[in-house]
């Protein structure tokens, strides 16, 4: 099992940490010297031409911007289709405030959406009540990650950059997501998961 | 007592083995919806106007997920064989549903929603690739692209599927 990169996504759709791994790995494992790497890529363009005409790689923030599109358009397909009872998980929840304490009728939108599968690859995604998105692109033998990324929200996220006094409530351009502690714990972490 | 015992297990265990095809989609190499047919309760309802949307959404999205890969394409220079190009979404897991797409070597898209922990769809989606071959592409009064509308395909399919749905 290997884990290759991992997003979040605020509520305004902005990407607001992302860590790859293991991409540079893997010319390695597969026997090529690094050093000649620029070398063949280029000469395999121009050898081959119109056919592969598409540019090798996006940057990391194009990346970012294509999975937001990719799981925010699956999960609203993934909605609609959804059964009867896909759209809303019914809880009650205590309200506060000045007037008599009562149970009031709160309504969250469910996610169902838990991951696809290409032959190369595979997408995890996990949403918070507060519409924060969790994505892992591993490869494809891995189970179900979906309680991993809950795992990652409630022990990592929460504890490290909501509960952090110095962090905004928001956070803009990633501001106050990428401190130390988080980074260090999500490594391990993910280490010690896979 | 202990019979009733028994009976419940089976139950639970022929419950558990049952297969659920929901419904079937074709999207064609542009993107646009081909066919559309629900087997089983399980799944929303929508319009065809939806559907066609979803159709259009899922094309781009598979489109997509093939540039989405986290690795590095082999840049080794090969003269003899092109490597395989990748693939986009096979299989989409949700809590309600579960989605397997084929796309044929032409670019036709088959979706087939099922219960999330069915087994051996890659039997069933042969099978219906199989039917679409027979009964649609070998009809000469179908145009290519275009909406299926063949009564021996509509015929087989839904006995295949019954079939399958009532194992």
């Amino acid at each position: 099992m290997t884990c290759y990169s991992f997003y979040i996504f605020d509520r305004h759709t902005e990407c607001i940490y992302s860590k790859l791994w293991a991409r540079q790995d893997r010319p390695l494992s597969a026997g090529i010297d690094p050093s000649s790497i620029p070398a063949s890529n280029g000469g395999a363009q121009s050898d081959l031409g119109p056919a592969r005409a598409r540019p090798a790689r996006l940057s990391a923030q194009d990346d970012a911007k294509l999975i937001f599109g990719t799981i925010f358009s699956l999960r609203n397909m993934v909605r609609k289709l959804g059964g009867p009872d896909d759209r809303y998980i019914h809880t009650y929840a205590h309200t506060t405030g000045n007037g008599p304490r009562k149970w009031e009728k709160m309504l969250i939108q469910r996610n169902s959406f838990i991951s696809y599968r290409t032959g190369q690859y595979k997408l995890h995604y996990y949403e918070t009540p507060t519409s924060i998105k969790f994505v892992m692109l591993t490869d494809t033998q891995t189970l179900n990650m979906r309680n991993v990324l809950h795992q990652i929200y409630v022990n990592l996220y929460v504890e490290f950059v909501v509960k952090n006094p110095l962090s905004p409530v928001e956070h803009p351009g990633g501001v106050g997501v990428a401190n130390e502690l988080f980074e260090l714990a999500l490594d391990q972490f993910v280490k010690g998961v896979l | 007592m202990e019979q009733l015992c028994d009976n419940s297990l089976g139950w639970s265990v022929v419950s558990q083995n049952k297969m659920v095809v929901y419904a079937l989609i074709i999207i064609n190499k542009a993107g646009g919806l081909v066919y559309q047919r629900d087997f089983a309760e399980g799944l929303n309802k929508l319009s065809i106007n939806d559907y066609l949307v979803l159709a259009g959404t899922f094309h781009g999205i598979h489109a997509i997920s093939t540039r989405l890969n986290p690795l590095l394409p082999n840049d080794t220079p090969s003269t003899t064989s092109r490597p395989l190009p990748p693939s986009g979404i096979e299989v989409l897991e949700t809590e309600n549903f579960r989605l397997q797409c084929f796309q044929t070597l032409t670019g036709t898209k088959f979706l087939l929603f099922t219960e999330p922990q069915q087994p051996n769809i890659e039997n069933i989606m042969g099978m219906i690739y199989g039917l679409y071959a027979d009964y649609v592409m070998k009809n000469p009064f179908y145009s290519l692209e275009m909406p299926v509308r063949c009564e021996g395909w509509e015929r087989r399919l839904v006995r295949e599927v019954r079939a399958v749905n009532s194992r």
